[in-house]
């Protein structure tokens, strides 16, 4: 590599700080420094004028590096490396530093001081700008398809953006059958209007007309070419990067041929088996061949392996007129590659045997809201009649009780949001189709949040709908009548009601779709405290999980209503299309890197790694090295400093760059307080010191502050080399426990400086002459007293005596 | 021969000889050999409990220590005794801080929680120890015909996550013991509510309503008399009915008989030696039914 | 000592409730009832009710808690305890509030003949002469000997008061 030319740049931001630093002292001292091929002094350098006297210096050849004091670092420098790079030069050999928010600001009162600050944190950029090396940007294919799990609401919706944009879409869903648990409510709120309908996904392509929406089997959604459904289907294994994940799916035999079938439903009639039908919630009973009614899709017989006698009885089998019958069909093992996966399993009702004193198991007359949504949908097992279960006769009388399960630390602790607006509505509707009927809603609180909500619980007031603010404790059977008695207090009366009913209709808590946890377990993504998936930050990335390419929408991460699944479908389309649209993954490498040379394959690093981006190979036998994934790899360092060999190093922050930068920092002294070195993380530590700045927060001068991209890189070596460089003090400053940008680096540094502590005592240094900080941006305050804090703490203990033979 | 450390309380060594005669008995004869311990002391129940909860958790844990040391598992006749020391037994356990808290107290009279016995109600010792089919092979006087409605109380279940004897809303072992020894467990309306025993003297008319609705539902579902674990329970029955009769002037006459009492029948004991006259409602149409 | 008496100057009626042994679960109520209807006292007698005593502590009304019959007349069933969705200790708070309101001052008689009963033989029931003669008629074993001893050093260590009887009678 060529010998290093670096250009120097001091914007005096429109002679703010030439106020302040004596810019003729630093250009001079700029000048005394070895390899400084140009100095260039201006009111900016980050946009107009001065940018282009960076790009021209470049262009020329004069300089192969490029060092800029500027303001607003955060912003200007995206201008300035991508001018750089315009101009031809790598853009990562450029090195922007704050003189600003940094220095002047801080330490106007002590100008002096202020400038040799300066020079050492000029000193620092170039020292670093020697050292760093040419960073390639690396592209990794992205293969333009998609996998949803998942044929709900969401997975479908998110499924037709995707198809209509042009991606290869494979939608699996478990069940026989699309729709989900949209399919089977009957109805939506607060609009009561047919579920069927609205969750059909609105698909650009095949809607001509710009009508609102269309029901589901007019959207023409199955015949979309680049959609490719399979249902009766599950995910056993992914394997594979980000763009490029290979999928295997088993399906299970249908024993019915989609091709043939041509749903006649002659087989249905000769079938000699019932079985209860999980669909209607076993209300009722269906035969083993059967199909849901009415279908969303496919329009094909499934036959139910439990409950068929197969080669036993084989009715079906003869009657069929198109010989679409094969019992004999085995599961299916597909393989896909696909680009991106997107997770949308829904949710379910809790089991509410739980609370044995609902006899939810033991008395017929006891259901939930679902079943009561199979009861009231015209196409279900009573025709649309509200019944008892136990004799089949009509119900009158219908309490609800709500929170089943939910807001109960004992089983699900938090609110499950749609059940009121569920029970609301079934309320309403049984009111209208009942004439006489006699609604109670026994709740501890009623909420209705979202739009026209309320308006909603107005209208079931309004048609005589009963509400009693309390929590039944015990659902009791008169045996004579067989009815069902509440016992309830009503706490606004604050008297006990034995409230006769013909039917009781639990509101379930809504809990994780089954086989959640094994399938985070085989996609490695996480799931919250409540079972949901997570995901990746609830406000900015609602509908991304900590995999790159792996992305979550509908009732996975959280029960929800109709209108927020579909939101959130089409955001997760919106985000799985970003990743996928060029066809490639374009990122730069500032990534880990590991010497096999040193590598002990002691297992660490793979382990510490937040995003699973090292693995451990074999080279010989018995032997292992890491090796770094470099599209999975965030370029934190948490493994540089986890490493007990110092195998692994970041690129861009390589350790002799660090070293050179502690070295100049701690070079120039000047300052009338003992010098502290501040090793801020870029995320929260980095920019809490910008604010400081921009506060105008006063700290002394002898703080000299470093950006490192994680505080998990630090080793406890580098402490004790920046003691030995000269620091009196070092802070360590960090994102929050439980808010690290890089999910684990700010815990793990704070464990390791207690151990750092413990070694420099050993070194005969005062533990407290290191500390960790833990801010975010906004708390430029903390990071000024911090500061405050160790100088007067430093001068306290006095001048560091290191051991001789340190 | 498995030896437990016999727990009795207060109330069943003044004023339940029955309870105490017919449990010496039986667990001799189904080869439970039982210690009476020296120092015990009340076990603190929630009169105690109400003046001061730490004193009581203290007290208990004290009396669980001195089994302790004997190496033995405390076995509980008393629903009262058993919740206390359970309770304590199973907290302390559980909980690091709180056992430290009260080994402090303890340390003052010489003596620290380890944690290591079991606290045990009767029943348990019945079904873990000796088990249905063994109780079966040694009943020689089957009680058929006997229609017996199992009253549990309130502290042999609740509260269940520490006591853990059996689900707290749909309890089994009593019926089970019951049927093992050839009655008929009858269900009844509210079995789980409690007698209101412990309201006496601060409540009598609510103490009274609560025993009373007790003997008139377990009557309705054709029971020939009450099973009873506890003696306050015992109490709040029996002698209930007498005030029951005053105050209401309604007579049930169902007699109750703690289940130790109607296990001693069963196995052949001799009811004279059973003390059954101390009872208020005789159980002479108890006697009657199994003879 | 492991009781202390609480600052009342300075605590709510809500935290002195909570620092409490039994009292800690005191503000998780929702106040959704179940522990009313599960309550076999409340049924029966208008004046307790265990969701309105937790409702009342929250709000600070220490007089009234304290004061009032309400506190003693729960018969400790540990059914509200045992149905309750928050897993408050619904009886254990109960106890709590005893315990405060005993050190205040206030107490059914029938608790302060209990505790000079424990004190004075270790145990709430006195044994009379005539109770171990007929024991002995019986064929029981006599009674061993009680640590009463042990007990009064238990109870001094952990603040117990026995309650002075008042005019008060329930």
């Amino acid at each position: 590599m060529e010998q290093p030319k670096i250009g120097v740049f001091l914007s005096d931001c429109g002679k703010q700080l030439s106020e302040i630093l004596d810019f003729d002292v630093l250009t001079s001292f700029v000048k005394t420094v070895p390899n400084v091929a140009l100095i260039a002094r201006g009111s900016e350098f980050w946009r107009g004028k001065g940018l282009q006297a960076i790009i021209d210096a470049v262009k020329s050849g004069k300089i192969n590096r490029v060092v800029v004091a500027e303001s607003l670092t955060k912003i200007s420098d995206v201008n300035i490396v991508q001018a750089v790079e315009d101009a031809g030069l790598n853009p990562y050999l450029v090195e922007v530093i704050d003189l600003k928010d940094h220095c002047a600001w801080p330490h106007r009162a002590t100008p002096k001081e202020a400038t040799e600050k300066a020079k050492a944190m000029l000193l620092a950029a170039i020292e670093r700008a020697k050292l760093l090396e040419p960073i390639e940007k690396l592209e990794f294919p992205a293969l333009k398809s998609a996998l949803i799990i998942g044929g709900g609401i969401a997975g479908m919706q998110t499924a037709v953006d995707l198809a209509d944009l042009g991606f290869e879409v494979n939608l699996i869903e478990k069940t026989p059958f699309l729709g989900g648990l949209a399919a089977r409510a009957g109805r939506f709120f607060p609009t009561d209007d047919c579920a069927i309908c609205i969750q059909s996904p609105s698909s650009d392509v095949k809607t001509i007309t710009h009508t609102s929406r269309k029901c589901v089997y007019r959207s023409g959604f199955s015949e979309i070419p680049n959609l490719n459904i399979l249902t009766n289907a599950r995910v056993v294994a992914v394997e594979g990067v980000p763009g490029n994940y290979k999928v295997t799916i088993e399906k299970k035999p249908r024993y019915v041929d989609a091709d043939k079938c041509v749903a006649c439903d002659k087989c249905v009639a000769v079938c000699p088996v019932e079985t209860p039908d999980e669909y209607n919630a076993n209300l009722n009973n269906r035969k083993a061949i059967y199909i849901n009614v009415p279908t969303v899709h496919p329009q094909v017989y499934v036959i139910d392996e439990y409950a068929c006698k197969f080669h036993d009885c084989a009715k079906c089998v003869e009657v069929c007129p198109t010989n679409a019958i094969d019992l004999d069909q085995k599961p299916e093992q597909v393989t896909l590659n696909v680009g991106s996966i997107v997770v949308a399993t829904g949710f379910r009702e809790f089991d509410s045997s739980a609370i044995k004193e609902y006899h939810y198991d033991d008395y017929p007359d006891v259901i939930t809201n679902l079943e009561l949504a199979r009861m009231i949908d015209g196409f279900g097992p009573t025709g649309g009649a509200i019944v008892r279960p136990s004799d089949g006769k009509p119900a009158k009388k219908i309490v609800f009780i709500q929170c089943v399960g939910s807001r109960d630390r004992r089983y699900n602790p938090y609110c499950s949001g749609i059940c009121c607006m569920i029970s609301l509505k079934h309320a309403s509707l049984i009111k209208s189709a009942v004439p006489g009927a006699d609604v109670s809603i026994c709740y501890i609180d009623i909420r209705t949040t979202g739009r026209e909500h309320e308006y909603y619980y107005e209208r079931a007031r309004e048609m005589g709908i009963k509400f009693v603010k309390g929590r039944p404790t015990e659902i009791l059977k008169d045996t004579e009548t067989g009815k069902l008695i509440v016992d309830v207090e009503d706490a606004l009366l604050k008297r006990f009601l034995d409230l006769e009913a013909d039917l009781v209709v639990l509101a379930p808590a809504m809990i994780p779709a089954e086989g959640t946890k094994e399938l985070a377990e085989i996609l490695g993504i996480d799931l919250d405290t409540d079972g949901f998936f997570k995901e990746y930050n609830a406000k900015l990335r609602p509908t991304e999980t900590k995999q790159r390419g792996i992305y979550l929408c509908g009732g996975t991460t959280f029960p929800k209503d109709a209108p927020t699944a579909s939101l959130h479908a089409h955001s997760a389309a919106m985000k799985a299309t970003k990743f996928l649209i060029s066809g490639k993954i374009v990122k730069d490498q500032r990534t880990a890197v590991v010497n096999e040379d040193y590598c002990g394959d002691c297992e660490f690093c793979p382990v510490t790694c937040p995003y699973g981006a090292i693995s451990l190979e074999p080279t010989t036998e018995n032997h292992f090295v890491a090796r770094v994934n470099d599209l999975l790899c965030e370029g934190c360092g948490v493994c540089v400093g986890t490493c007990p060999l110092n195998a692994i190093e970041l690129r861009h922050s390589r350790p002799n760059q660090m070293r050179a930068q502690v070295n100049a920092l701690m070079s120039v002294n000047g300052a009338s307080k003992p010098l502290v070195l501040a090793i801020c993380c870029q995320e929260c530590g980095h920019t809490a010191v910008d604010s400081s700045g921009m506060a105008k927060l006063q700290y002394p001068a002898n703080v000299r502050v470093m950006k490192v991209p994680c505080a998990g890189i630090v080793r406890v070596e580098q402490i004790l080399e920046a003691f030995k460089a000269g620091a009196q003090g070092v802070m360590v400053v960090g994102c929050k426990s439980d808010g690290c940008h890089y999910e684990v680096g700010s815990q793990n540094a704070e464990k390791k400086m207690d151990l750092a502590k413990v070694l420099l005592k050993e070194y005969g240094i005062e533990p407290e002459r290191l500390e960790m900080f833990k801010m975010v941006f906004i708390e430029g305050n903390q990071f000024a007293e911090a500061a405050q804090m160790m100088t007067e703490r430093v001068t306290k203990l006095g001048p560091l005596k290191l051991m001789e033979n340190s | 021969m498995k030896s437990y450390a016999i727990f009795l309380g207060c109330t069943i060594p003044a004023r339940q000889p029955n309870y105490e005669l017919s449990a010496r008995k039986t667990l001799a004869k189904l080869g439970v050999e039982l210690v009476d311990l020296d120092d015990l002391t009340c076990c603190c129940p929630p009169p105690i409990q109400s003046i001061n909860l730490e004193s009581s958790l203290a007290v208990a844990a004290y009396n669980i220590c001195l089994a302790e040391e004997a190496g033995l598992d405390i076995v509980a006749l008393c629903n009262g005794c058993f919740e206390s020391l359970a309770m304590a037994n199973a907290a302390l356990k559980k909980d690091k801080k709180l056992k430290a808290k009260i080994n402090e107290v303890l340390a003052e009279v010489g003596k620290e929680f380890k944690g290591t016995i079991e606290v045990k109600h009767f029943l348990q010792v019945l079904m873990d120890d000796i088990g249905l089919e063994k109780i079966k092979e040694k009943v020689v006087k089957p009680l058929s015909n006997l229609k017996v409605a199992p009253f549990y109380g309130c502290h042999s279940l609740r509260p269940s996550k520490l006591l853990q004897l059996d689900d707290p809303e749909r309890p089994t072992i009593f019926e089970n013991l019951l049927e093992a020894l050839g009655a008929e467990s009858v269900e009844y309306r509210d079995k789980l509510k409690c007698c209101g025993g412990l309201l006496k003297g601060i409540s009598d008319d609510t103490a009274l309503s609560l025993a009373r609705d007790k003997v008139v539902k377990t009557t309705k579902a054709g029971a020939d008399c009450i099973s009873t674990l506890c003696p306050f329970c015992f109490v709040a029955l029996d002698i209930g009915q007498l005030q029951v009769k005053s105050k209401f002037n309604e007579v049930y006459d169902m007699p109750i008989l703690h289940y130790s009492e109607l296990l001693a029948l069963a196995l052949g004991v001799d009811p004279e030696e059973l003390a059954l006259r101390s009872h208020k409602v005789k159980a002479d149409k108890v006697l009657e039914k199994i003879a | 000592m492991m009781t202390q008496k609480t600052e009342k100057t300075t605590m709510s009626f809500s935290d002195e409730v909570t620092s409490r042994h039994g009292g800690e679960t005191l503000t998780s109520c929702y106040q959704c009832g179940t522990c009313a209807s599960s309550c076999p006292v409340a049924r029966l007698d208008s004046s307790f009710n265990p969701r309105e005593i937790i409702k009342l502590s929250l709000l600070g009304e220490k007089e009234e808690v304290l004061s009032g019959d309400a506190i003693w007349l729960c018969c400790s069933c540990f059914n509200c305890q045992e149905r309750c969705p928050q897993k408050v200790e619904i009886a254990d708070l109960i106890y709590a509030l005893r315990n405060i309101a005993l050190e205040a001052g206030h107490s059914p008689n029938i608790y302060s003949d209990f505790a000079s009963a424990l004190i004075a033989e270790g145990r709430i029931v006195k044994i009379s002469k005539f109770v171990e003669k007929k024991r002995e008629e019986y064929g029981l074993p006599p009674l061993k000997p009680v640590g009463v001893d042990a007990l009064n050093k238990i109870l001094s260590a952990t603040g117990f008061t026995k309650p002075e009887k008042t005019e008060e009678s329930q």
